[in-house]
């Protein structure tokens, strides 16, 4: 596996993991976003999803996509 | 193909030029509803996600994206798509902390901030940095469409970019954030059907996906770069530069936005917005300035086209279209231009009022006089963009190069301050000016040969001064972020109760300071009533609501209802926010005749009204 390839999304994603989960816990802990609510629930299956399909589309183009035809054009 | 001078057809020229005037027409149209500096700086806020959302991807679509992303495009793949799907893990900050905040505590600008939660020494080094950011990236915008409309029309750099800043600025001075708002819709909707036409148009030119991806280098078919090459795109290059410094700064302090999110008529909206935004319009924006790049790059491996990177954008196109056609993707490209400098002028002029002439030179003239201040303000700020043009020109190799020197250095002092200041209640004033202006001369300093070496080489990951000016963003943050640490262990920070609604944990304070009493977030649905005019009502804020209407939207007097026009598509044009007076007998909601006004509602019409807190 070509790591240089693979360090970006351990970087971009690590990070980004990070400062999502910061976000999630200030607005619980503040109680601004109350989970109790049918509005903030979506709210957070929607921050979640969104990083996990961005996160899926950067791996599909990372580890299969690429691969795809095995010859390479000019 | 009939030819001219220029690279496409006279009809295209034609359609170009057609397409200016109708966007000033348009822009100059709806200065009927800008009649406060409420109204030129956050269009009275009142309209919808939707209207929102489609601005702000105009927005964030610069001038320079399509040329810069197809250049990216063409060299290096795919992973010219990063920076339009870097921002998500953003969200969560500026969705329930950062949004919160400035909308609750009405903040007119990004300086107010400062002043409210460090004192007045850190608004004026804020203002002077955001104004240094504005006015820089509206030089980048003018230059870029005058490198364009060079190599269209044969113009020089200067004229071009001259003539597109007196057109922007002509609309933006006459109809302020509405207009920004409204031209801004009809144009992220023509840049993304340009673009993405284009990269479709080229795809079936090929034979279909499989064909158009089989071309393609593979270096060229991945999501990144690789982590450290090239130099001057290397993926932590562009994360730092980018994910962090340029999305930190487009969400935290780029001023512009920050208007955009107090446009919206409610909290809820703006949550709805941000998602589509950057979840939905984001990712077509990636193909959609990147594409003809891709493409190019097929056409070129599949023996059909000749040229190289920075042609890339302007030669597919040209390729692939019509004539006429072609005129209308060149109009795409003036309208990613108008959309971004219309924004950051309309933002100068939202700083220079609130927080140098309303602030220092006349603090308690009428409103009619900031009115005319703010435009005039944004005549200058167009010329002061339009005067960095030959610094650009002179000085950078490519507009790629030259927009990520601005974005990674400017802003990271003030997304350092931003996001300490609201994650951490022990961040002290005195860091924050330690911060800003400690950081910003550290920052500067990595300018200067060989100090540049010295400064940004072991933040480089190895890689050689081509990196440095993504790079200088990564020095930027850890010099500032000790800055501020080390600052605030030694010195002493403000008492929590003067940081309510300023800082995490105080949120929901700042709803209830922003209502003037208790929430209700009982949910509710919305109410159709019929409207009428009732001069006998004490003020217009307030509305006599039927006792059925409060039941359906679970509102009790005192709470803040938002009353629009029940057509979707007016976009929240037509509406105006209420308070709930004591419930009424009738089946219809009594307002103000001044407050019918303010909304553009006629007496006797049916509204929707809803609950906002």
């Amino acid at each position: 596996m070509d790591m240089a390839r693979v360090w970006p999304i351990v970087c971009q994603y690590g990070i980004g993991s990070i400062l999502l989960a910061l976000g999630i816990w200030c607005g619980i802990t503040s109680g601004y976003f109350d989970l109790t609510t049918r509005r903030d629930r979506n709210l957070l299956w929607i921050l979640v999803g969104g990083f996990l399909f961005l996160l899926a589309l950067v791996s599909v183009f990372t580890f299969w996509l690429p691969y795809i035809p095995k010859e390479a054009g000019a | 193909m009939e030819t001219s001078a220029f690279m496409g057809t006279r009809l295209d020229l034609i359609v170009v030029f057609a397409y200016f005037a109708a966007i000033v027409g348009f822009g100059s149209y709806f200065a009927r509803y800008t009649r406060t500096t409420k109204d030129f700086f956050y269009g009275g806020q009142r309209f919808a996600w939707w209207l929102i959302a489609f601005s702000c991807i105009a927005t964030t679509v610069g001038s320079y994206s399509f040329q810069k992303y197809s250049e990216q495009g063409f060299a290096y793949g795919i992973s010219s798509s990063q920076t339009y799907l870097n921002d998500w893990y953003w969200m969560s900050i500026l969705l329930l902390v950062w949004l919160p905040i400035i909308y609750y505590q009405r903040l007119g600008s990004i300086p107010e901030y400062f002043e409210r939660r460090f004192g007045p020494v850190s608004r004026a080094f804020a203002t002077a940095i955001i104004l240094l950011y504005l006015i820089a990236y509206i030089g980048i915008n003018v230059y870029t469409i005058g490198v364009v409309l060079k190599s269209l029309l044969g113009w020089p750099v200067f004229t071009g970019a001259a003539v597109t800043t007196v057109l922007v600025t002509l609309y933006v001075m006459i109809g302020g954030q509405t207009s920004v708002i409204m031209t801004d819709l009809a144009q992220g909707v023509i840049l993304l059907v340009a673009g993405l036409a284009v990269f479709f148009a080229g795809v079936v030119h090929l034979g279909g996906f499989g064909d158009f991806w089989a071309l393609l280098p593979q270096g060229h078919r991945f999501a990144f770069s690789e982590f450290n090459a090239p130099d001057k795109f290397s993926f932590i290059g562009v994360f730092v530069q980018d994910g962090l410094s340029n999305s930190g700064a487009f969400i935290l302090m780029n001023q512009g936005i920050v208007m955009r999110f107090l446009a919206i008529r409610s909290v809820h909206d703006a949550r709805k917005m941000s998602v589509c935004w950057l979840l939905v319009l984001a990712p077509l924006a990636a193909v959609a300035t990147s594409g003809a790049g891709w493409l190019g790059r097929a056409l070129v491996a599949n023996g059909e086209l000749e040229m190289g990177a920075t042609d890339a954008f302007v030669h597919t196109a040209w390729f692939l279209c019509a004539p006429g056609v072609f005129g209308f993707v060149l109009a795409a490209l003036t309208a990613a231009l108008m959309s971004t400098a219309d924004t950051l002028i309309n933002a100068v002029s939202a700083i220079f009022v609130n927080d140098i002439w309303q602030r220092h030179v006349r603090p308690d003239a009428a409103d009619a006089h900031y009115l005319k201040v703010a435009r005039i303000v944004s005549l200058a700020a167009g010329a002061l963009g339009l005067a960095l043009v030959p610094i650009y020109y002179y000085q950078y190799e490519s507009i790629y190069y030259a927009h990520a020197v601005v974005t990674g250095s400017i802003p990271v002092p003030m997304v350092i301050a931003i996001l300490f200041g609201i994650l951490w209640k022990r961040y002290t004033p005195a860091a924050a000016v330690a911060t800003l202006a400690g950081g910003l001369f550290l920052v500067g300093l990595s300018f200067f040969p060989p100090l540049d070496k010295w400064l940004i080489g072991p933040f480089a990951f190895g890689m050689g001064s081509g990196s440095y000016g993504f790079m200088r963003a990564l020095y930027g943050f850890v010099v500032c972020g000790v800055l501020g640490v080390v600052v605030s262990l030694v010195t002493k920070p403000r008492p929590l109760s003067e940081l309510t609604g300023l800082v995490t944990g105080t949120q929901l304070e700042a709803m209830r300071l922003y209502k003037g009493g208790e929430i209700n977030r009982t949910p509710g649905k919305k109410a159709r009533v019929r409207v009428q005019a009732d001069a006998t009502l004490p003020n217009p804020e307030t509305v006599v609501v039927p006792e059925a209407a409060l039941g359906v939207m679970a509102a009790r007097p005192g709470d803040i209802l938002y009353v629009s026009d029940p057509r979707w598509w007016f976009g929240g044009l037509r509406s105006v926010h209420v308070r709930a007076g004591q419930p009424g007998d009738g089946a219809v909601l009594r307002m103000h005749p001044d407050a019918l006004t303010d909304a553009h509602l006629r007496d006797g019409q049916t509204a929707v009204v809803e609950k906002i807190i």
